[in-house]
């Protein structure tokens, strides 16, 4: 009955593409197939009798818990307008430079975008602080647009984020199912902290290509990417700019780096490390005298909102994967991968594409959801290291979501790009980022060794 | 009437939602204090551990049908932002009737026995030092579930209203 499978996963695509909220729809469409299967004699409701304890499974896993602090930090973050100031301060530090206002947007994006981990939200964010001022000195708009998009996506694949927590904790219990089904039982585990150290020196060069990038244009196309006029830098003096740096960059920076390095020294979980760090984003509002009892909750609102959402998509995710190997979905799907040419490399590349497509209409975190807990296991039975697999798909996905004509990221910046930048130019100014993005896959697919080396130096491999 | 109902419903959700979001900032300091005794005193605090998991779950579970009210769960918008508002109702209205309210039943249903039977026990945390209340934490679950069915039933009323009115 593999076929039914098939046509449930295309009948929920074509759903949700009616606008209902996904957590729903994923396990709406998966009940109603259900409940057909049955009338039809070919699927038993017993098949769903696993689904209260999978629910008790995700209230009580203490790996995702580092969600709601990691929220709760990013939004305190943007709440405290630490954001803007540290934006004015990285741009005052490089304004001066042609290309530098792009450098700082990119540098920014890398920064704070890892911690709200929904691609809409760090893209409006970035659009709506550093848009207007690139186009008001004379940016290139499809410059700016394509700078704004990538370094908003950005976020995603650099820790702390959001996005990399939820793939971590799929792709351990992938790991563990693939390990069971090979007969090791003494399985070996892979963890979120692995994924966030894993994760890093690629997002680092991404970071450095793209800072390349706009170096090249300010050195070919100077007009592309002006520097800020000498005298706004003139006009703060000496001290001005001592205190702008140490208000505005210094405590962000500070957090950042606690938060990342007590993960990477091994010494802390990233739950750990994520309660500490919202902690510290509520002391730095406090010390700006921004903590009002109003703000805090708007803070506590917000992340709810924000983690209500993505723990229902879980549920709904689960509900959908239930039926979908009920109805020996997943075998179908491990038969099909394996029966590709070129073993390994041929499975990988196919996955690759569908992933790269489900990113036109699917978020992230569905995706992580409902994509990788069937395909996961079966990629690493075949013998890939579960963290360069992570990294591959965090960076596919993010390229997913800068393609015209349907990146999300394209859209959510078209929403808030003032009209008189076409939507051409904003299609325009993504492709040298794809480019960029596609040429970093190829380089982690020829050295794996760029996402699992340094785990490898922490962890003891 | 069908007004007041929906109001009724969405005002009671959004009052356990709101409560619960304030979990938020307690699982913060939880969490920390947590940290600061396993670090700074080497003492591991299991009860107070498991405090935390509790207020996560209860945040999530508690806030689903307040998210829902808000519109904060996340809708594949592509067509949806720019169609019409009547189309927008239609949609929230089938949507409400025909994937929410099952999800919600089917949850409410599967978890009885299961809840049930914690109950019945008086599970407590299986960890030496954990909390005795696992039956409690496990009947979130129901909780959530008639949230969900109520939350569903108010917002098709609200579409269904909207396009009764938009059609005069």
């Amino acid at each position: 009955m593999s076929w039914m499978a098939g046509l449930m996963f295309v009948v929920v695509c074509l759903t949700l593409l009616a606008g209902y909220p996904v957590a729903f729809t994923l396990g709406g469409v998966a009940l109603l197939f259900g409940l057909l299967g049955n009338l039809l004699g070919v699927f038993g409701f017993s098949e769903l009798l696993a689904m209260p304890s999978r629910l008790y499974g995700v209230m009580t896993n203490e790996t995702l818990i580092a969600v709601p602090l990691f929220v709760f930090m990013g939004v305190m973050l943007e709440r405290s307008r630490v954001a803007e100031e540290l934006l004015n301060a990285v741009a005052v530090l490089f304004g001066r430079v042609r290309g530098g206002l792009g450098i700082t947007v990119v540098l920014v994006g890398a920064l704070l975008a890892a911690s709200t981990g929904i691609v809409g939200a760090t893209v409006v964010t970035m659009g709506l602080l550093s848009l207007p001022t690139m186009l008001q000195r004379g940016y290139d708009p499809a410059v700016a647009t394509g700078t704004i998009c990538a370094s908003g996506t950005l976020g995603q694949v650099i820790p702390p984020s959001i996005i990399l927590v939820l793939l971590g904790d799929v792709l351990s219990s992938a790991y563990q199912q693939a390990q069971n089904s090979m007969g090791i039982f003494a399985a070996e585990t892979v963890s979120v902290g692995d994924l966030f150290v894993g994760a890093l020196l690629p997002g680092l060069c991404l970071v450095a290509l793209y800072i390349a990038y706009l170096l090249w244009l300010a050195w070919r196309r100077p007009q592309a990417v002006p520097a800020l006029p000498a005298q706004t830098r003139a006009e703060l003096g000496r001290d001005g700019l001592a205190r702008l740096l140490l208000a505005g960059l210094m405590p962000p920076l500070l957090l950042i780096v606690a938060v990342l390095g007590s993960i990477m020294a091994g010494v802390a979980t990233p739950t750990e490390a994520a309660a500490v760090g919202a902690f510290g984003a509520a002391l730095l509002a406090a010390l700006r005298r921004q903590l009002s009892l109003q703000a805090l909750r708007e803070v506590v609102e917000n992340t709810t909102r924000i983690t209500a959402m993505v723990f229902l998509i879980l549920i709904g995710a689960s509900i959908f994967s239930l039926v979908f190997s009920a109805y020996g979905g997943d075998i179908a799907v491990h038969r099909l991968l394996e029966s590709l040419p070129g073993g390994v490399f041929g499975a990988m590349v196919v996955v690759m594409l569908v992933m790269f497509l489900l990113g036109f209409i699917l978020d992230f975190i569905e995706i992580t959801f409902v994509v990788v807990p069937i395909v996961g296991p079966v990629l690493l039975t075949m013998g890939l290291d579960p963290v360069w697999l992570g990294v591959m798909m965090a960076i596919n996905l993010q390229t997913s979501f800068l393609t015209p004509p349907f990146g999300f990221a394209l859209f959510y910046l078209r929403g808030v790009a003032p009209p008189e930048v076409e939507t051409r130019a904003i299609y325009r100014g993504a492709i040298p980022f794809i480019g960029i993005q596609v040429a970093m896959l190829c380089v982690l697919a020829v050295w794996p060794g760029l996402a699992t080396w340094l785990p490898e130096q922490i962890y003891g491999g | 009437m069908l007004r007041r109902a929906c109001d009724a419903i969405d005002r009671l959700n959004n009052v356990v939602g709101r409560c619960a979001a304030w979990l938020t900032a307690f699982m913060v300091l939880g969490y920390c204090v947590v940290v600061l005794l396993r670090y700074g005193f080497g003492i591991g605090l299991i009860g107070l551990q498991e405090a935390v998991t509790y207020m996560h779950a209860a945040v999530f579970m508690l806030a689903a049908a307040y998210t829902l009210n808000q519109d904060g769960h996340v809708r594949v918008d592509i067509f949806y932002r720019s169609w019409p508002a009547r189309r927008q109702a239609w949609v929230n209205l089938l949507g409400s009737l025909c994937l929410l309210l099952p999800v919600a039943v089917f949850i409410f249903v599967a978890s009885w026995s299961y809840v049930a039977d914690a109950w019945a026990r008086g599970e407590v945390s299986s960890e030496a030092g954990g909390l005795p209340f696992v039956y409690l934490l496990k009947t979130l679950i129901l909780v959530m579930a008639v949230q969900l069915v109520l939350a569903a039933l108010a917002r098709a009323g609200d579409a269904a209203l909207q396009l009764a009115e938009s059609r005069t």
